[in-house]
């Protein structure tokens, strides 16, 4: 440390760049690696595939295509008889398992961040699934045996009292395609938590502190200060949901499209366009999740 | 009981007590949970100590009646049938799965800072919608022109086609966006007013105070990748150059074969086991960072 002050001018003559302009510049230079990225192996291949819509795969040696309009759009509405039921199963079954996921996963993920005994084990259980069923496994474990007789091995690993099925077969079959679904549910809720979790370690302490000593309940301290600090992990777990279960293994339409692109039909042409098709249903459901987000998502780097 | 409370009150909080009956509730509810989500993990196993008559068996059974150990050895007899030493697979697995997540982990991060509200550039706005409405779109549709451009890059059965396309990930960004954007912006403030770079900025403040965000950023890549049998499939044609998931699935594609496959998926799910539980101790450690005052 010097003891002696100089005066002397602030900044050294050089060459002055506006700070914005300075701001801007590092911007760029910051995202420009994933720019690169993002052009190349995303957004050409999406224009790539929104031009193969409008086309027919000719010969698939030479990637010949030819256009052919909104052809195979009309298809996909007008004639194929599997896309649009399937798609509306889809859609309808996201609107009951994405709220439950957020809730279910909020609700384990305040409960495993108390200090409790355990509590690290707990967090690696509740993210187990997630490591072990995005492979083969689950598909094993729901299969194609489902309903009928005696339900997915699931139903019967744990054990579902055999006396249901004297109800009637009706009765047997709504309980095990409920308990497959909880189960799905459930097992997808891994990463959420993950996030929740996460987004709950952000939260200053400094917060809650003041609350205790103002005299809030642990009720009144969910409601005013985790909740609005944590509304855009909501935001993004609800986001990440919504992806997770569009683009799941499970999901029929992705199937049926791998299958018209690329199991012996090759109709590249037509798979792309109900992956349009898709996306644009898609689009409009995060569209209103967003829009129900940008209103109540509380930044608190914005204050 | 109830005519001591007034007395109680002086020496023990009440509080104390309704903590610990909460706690048991929240236990019991914690247990519950935890044995459901504990069953794929004991389908696995049980599944890898079945004799092939039980794993072919239907309508399946989720218990082993007769448990064995001959599917492992069943697993090293298919795998000393390949051209390629097992270990060859391994190495493709760990160094493909490691360069994939660190990578991921950087250039989204970085993305994500220039796209959170530290900055104003020109287009940030459009950009992020961008970003969001590209994370809607399942990874299959795109993947026929992916192949063609990676085909054109000559990156066909090189590590590259494995390890680049999936950094351009739309999922980290945001993911990380979110948690950058909770940084208090008193503290980038402070610091560029002590002329930290925003290079400084982001490995000194940004990057520990998201701490949490890219552990779990770095478990969720780690499982897609370590998992992906789809990009090694399209983008490899050589033994050499193929990862495990791949070769495990041929191994344990056929019925004859069924025991060694589920063997194999034993195996396979611990490492990311091992990364999880190496890495969810981050998102608890980083409560260090939160006593920062916003």
């Amino acid at each position: 440390m010097s003891s002696q002050v100089e005066a002397r001018p602030i900044r050294p003559r050089r060459l002055r760049i506006p700070l914005h302009t300075q701001q801007a510049i590092m911007g760029y230079l910051f995202i420009s690696p994933w720019i690169v990225g993002f052009l190349v192996f995303l957004a050409y291949p999406l224009v790539q595939s929104f031009w193969l819509s409008f086309n027919n795969l000719e010969n698939l040696v030479n990637f010949q295509i030819k256009y052919i309009g909104l052809a195979n759009y009309i298809e996909a509405f007008l004639i194929d008889v599997r896309f649009l039921p399937m798609l509306y199963t889809v859609v309808r079954n996201s609107f009951i398992d994405v709220p439950l996921i957020i809730v279910f996963s909020l609700f384990t993920a305040i409960v495993v961040n108390q200090k409790l005994p355990g509590q690290g084990i707990f967090r690696s259980i509740f993210f187990l699934p997630v490591v072990i069923s995005s492979g083969l496994v689950v598909r094993e474990l729901f299969g194609q045996y489902q309903a009928e007789t005696g339900g997915s091995p699931i139903v019967r690993g744990i054990d579902v009292p055999t006396v249901i099925l004297l109800v009637g077969p009706e009765f047997a079959r709504t309980v095990f395609d409920l308990i497959n679904r909880l189960a799905l549910v459930l097992w997808r809720t891994g990463v959420q938590i993950l996030l929740f979790l996460a987004g709950l370690q952000g939260i200053s302490s400094t917060l809650y502190e003041a609350a205790r000593v103002d005299g809030a309940s642990e009720w009144e301290k969910f409601w005013k200060i985790t909740l609005p600090m944590i509304s855009p992990i909501i935001l993004l777990v609800a986001i990440y949901t919504i992806v997770d279960s569009f683009t799941d293994i499970f999901n029929p339409i992705l199937d049926y499209i791998k299958n018209l692109a690329f199991a012996g039909q090759f109709r590249m042409g037509y798979a792309a366009a109900l992956g349009w098709i898709y996306f644009v249903v898609v689009f409009l459901m995060m569209g209103l999740v967003f829009w129900i987000g940008q209103r109540h998502t509380f930044y608190a780097g914005e204050r | 009981m109830s005519t001591y409370t007034g007395l109680y009150y002086g020496v023990k909080p009440v509080r104390r007590r309704a903590f610990t009956f909460g706690q048991a509730v929240l236990l019991v509810f914690l247990l519950g949970m935890a044995a459901f989500m504990l069953l794929p993990l004991v389908f696995v196993v049980v599944n890898a100590l079945k004799p092939i008559d039980e794993l072919l068996l239907y309508p399946p059974r989720f218990w082993v009646q007769r448990p064995t150990l001959a599917n492992f050895g069943d697993l090293v007899l298919a795998s000393s049938a390949l051209t390629v030493p097992f270990i060859r697979y391994v190495f493709n697995s760990v160094f493909v799965t490691v360069t994939v997540v660190g990578l991921t982990i950087l250039v989204g991060s970085m993305a994500a800072y220039a796209l959170s509200n530290k900055h104003r550039w020109p287009g940030q706005e459009l950009f992020f919608t961008l970003v969001v409405s590209a994370l809607m779109f399942a990874p299959e549709v795109t993947s026929i022109p992916r192949y063609l451009i990676v085909n054109r890059l000559g990156w066909i059965d090189h590590y590259w086609a494995l390890i680049i396309p999936p950094l351009a990930s739309t999922y980290a960004v945001f993911l990380m966006k979110q948690f950058i954007d909770q940084v208090p912006r008193e503290i980038i403030e402070a610091s560029i007013i002590d002329g930290a770079t925003d290079w400084t900025i982001f490995w000194k403040i940004i990057m520990p105070f998201a701490q949490s965000a890219w552990a779990t950023l770095g478990i969720t890549s780690f499982v897609a990748t370590w998992n992906d049998a789809f990009s090694p499939l399209i983008f490899t044609r050589t033994e050499v150059m193929k990862t495990l998931p791949l070769m495990l699935q041929t191994i344990g594609g056929g019925i004859a074969r069924a025991g060694a496959g589920a063997a194999a998926t034993f195996l396979m799910i611990f490492p990311p086991i091992i990364i999880f539980t190496f890495l969810q101790s981050r998102v608890v450690e980083s409560m260090a960072y939160s006593g920062i005052k916003s």
